[in-house]
């Protein structure tokens, strides 16, 4: 069994990402990677060994030469590494096995480029560079051939514009990991489980209602359920701007929930329009204790508490009746 | 596994300390129903707080249990469903239709007793 501790942060994105020997396996066909092509990569091997660190430095030479890529590369030890795993790419990339290991080295490039906040555009340009002048070099190996030559250069391309797929797709899923981190964010925040009285809790939902979001407004209630002691839950679903059937569902279920923990649910704020599509939809609503607006609720909640909100003037009036 | 009924005043509580098998909580309810006659008992307190998984025999059991309690003149309350077996039974479709809850121990007593004093004002 593999230990999830054990695998570099590369497998875990490449778990993440759902790339598979067979995914990688798709991607070599996408690209037409080729036997013949194998044979022809396999051919430069003696070349790229003897000219890797000139190749390596065009690539970063290009890079520091643009503004761009000077910024990103500022930070010494990212400059360092990134040199490191490029030399390592240049030399496996002659190899010719496009396997998961492969693509984990591409992949851990990808994440150092994302970190430091290469553009793509920037990457990309430098991409070409160092094609150029590793086909330079094929070019001139191949003086007396050069259609062989050119052929050797397309096959070897192929393996570039697979690892260009690779990273593009990783520092576009690194940016978008981003944006669902926020979204979990703003989904959380969007939901709170507000105590209102001792016993009595208010749960405002605004805003659109997905199965996601469904099973958080149930988990969180419920866990305040538990945490405050709650024997009365308002909901009020004002800002909820339209409910189908699965969100009904969703409704239906979270008041259930609750009510196996004790606590029971009065649903507010149903918009007329709301009412009448759920009407309309035919959706059982008799398990739910509807009240018209929060005022409502607040107070058929306090009926249910056993309590009642008087003024000061009117105890008074009540105490001096007790007494006389 | 036996689960331990305990007697107190007009209330059986049936506290549940560990997943049970199906033939024990068969035999729940065979003995609460009994002691409902014996101890001319008028609540039943079934309390879940130890539980992490409640399956569907396991409900079916509890709302059996409910029901015979009523036919013998005992209300039952269901207590200390965790947050996460409340969740999952929901998901199952299992709800404890017409069946009271409430939080804990405490609730399920406080909860039995209210409606005992709202009998006697009726009375």
């Amino acid at each position: 069994m593999v230990d999830l501790n054990e695998q570099t942060p590369a497998q875990l994105l490449m778990r993440d990402m759902g790339l598979t020997e067979r995914d990688i396996a798709r991607r070599r066909h996408i690209v037409g990677l080729e036997e013949r092509d194998l044979t022809r990569i396999a051919s430069l091997n003696e070349l790229m060994a003897s000219h890797v660190d000139e190749y390596t430095t065009a690539f970063f030479d290009y890079l520091t030469g643009l503004d761009e890529g000077r910024l990103a590369l500022q930070n010494t030890a990212i400059a360092h590494r990134a040199r490191q795993l490029k030399r390592g790419h240049l030399l496996a990339m002659v190899q010719t096995d496009y396997d998961v290991d492969y693509v984990a080295q591409r992949l851990e490039l990808a994440m150092l480029y994302s970190r430091a906040g290469l553009e793509l555009r920037v990457f990309l340009a430098a991409f070409h560079r160092l094609l150029k002048v590793i086909g330079d070099g094929i070019m001139s190996r191949f003086e007396a051939n050069p259609s062989e030559g050119f052929e050797t250069f397309m096959s070897l391309k192929k393996v570039a514009f697979f690892d260009i797929g690779v990273i593009v797709d990783a520092i576009v899923f690194e940016r978008e990991r981003v944006i669902r981190q926020q979204q979990d964010a703003i989904r959380e925040l969007s939901t709170p489980v507000l105590q209102i009285r001792e016993r009595l809790l208010l749960l405002p939902i605004v805003g659109v209602i997905d199965t996601h979001r469904a099973r958080m407004i149930t988990e969180s209630l419920l866990r305040s359920i538990r945490a405050s002691r709650a024997k009365v839950v308002v909901m009020d679903i004002t800002g909820v701007a339209t409910i189908d059937s699965r969100v009904a569902n969703h409704l239906i279920q979270t008041v259930t929930a609750a009510r196996l923990m004790g606590a029971s649910v009065i649903v507010t704020g149903l918009s007329a329009e709301v009412a009448q599509s759920l009407v309309a939809l035919g959706i059982d609503l008799t398990k739910l204790n509807t009240i018209g607006d929060l005022q409502g609720g607040l107070e058929e909640a306090e009926r249910l508490l056993g309590q009642r909100l008087v003024t000061v003037e009117e105890r008074g009036r009540s105490s001096a009746s007790v007494e006389a | 596994m036996d689960v331990p009924i305990l007697k107190q005043g007009d209330v059986l509580i049936a506290s549940i300390q560990a997943a049970l098998s199906d033939q024990d909580l068969i035999a729940l309810r065979d003995s609460l129903a009994s002691r409902i006659g014996r101890f001319r008992s008028r609540g039943v307190i079934i309390d879940l707080m130890a539980l992490d998984v409640l399956d569907s025999f396991a409900t079916r059991m509890i709302r059996d249990i409910a029901y015979t309690a009523r036919l013998r003149g005992a209300i039952t309350v269901v207590v200390g469903i965790q947050p996460e077996v409340a969740f999952a039974m929901v998901q199952l479709g299992l709800s404890l239709e017409g069946i009271a809850t409430a939080l804990d121990l405490e609730e399920g007593l406080a909860h039995l007793s209210g409606r005992e004093r709202k009998r006697a004002a009726r009375s």
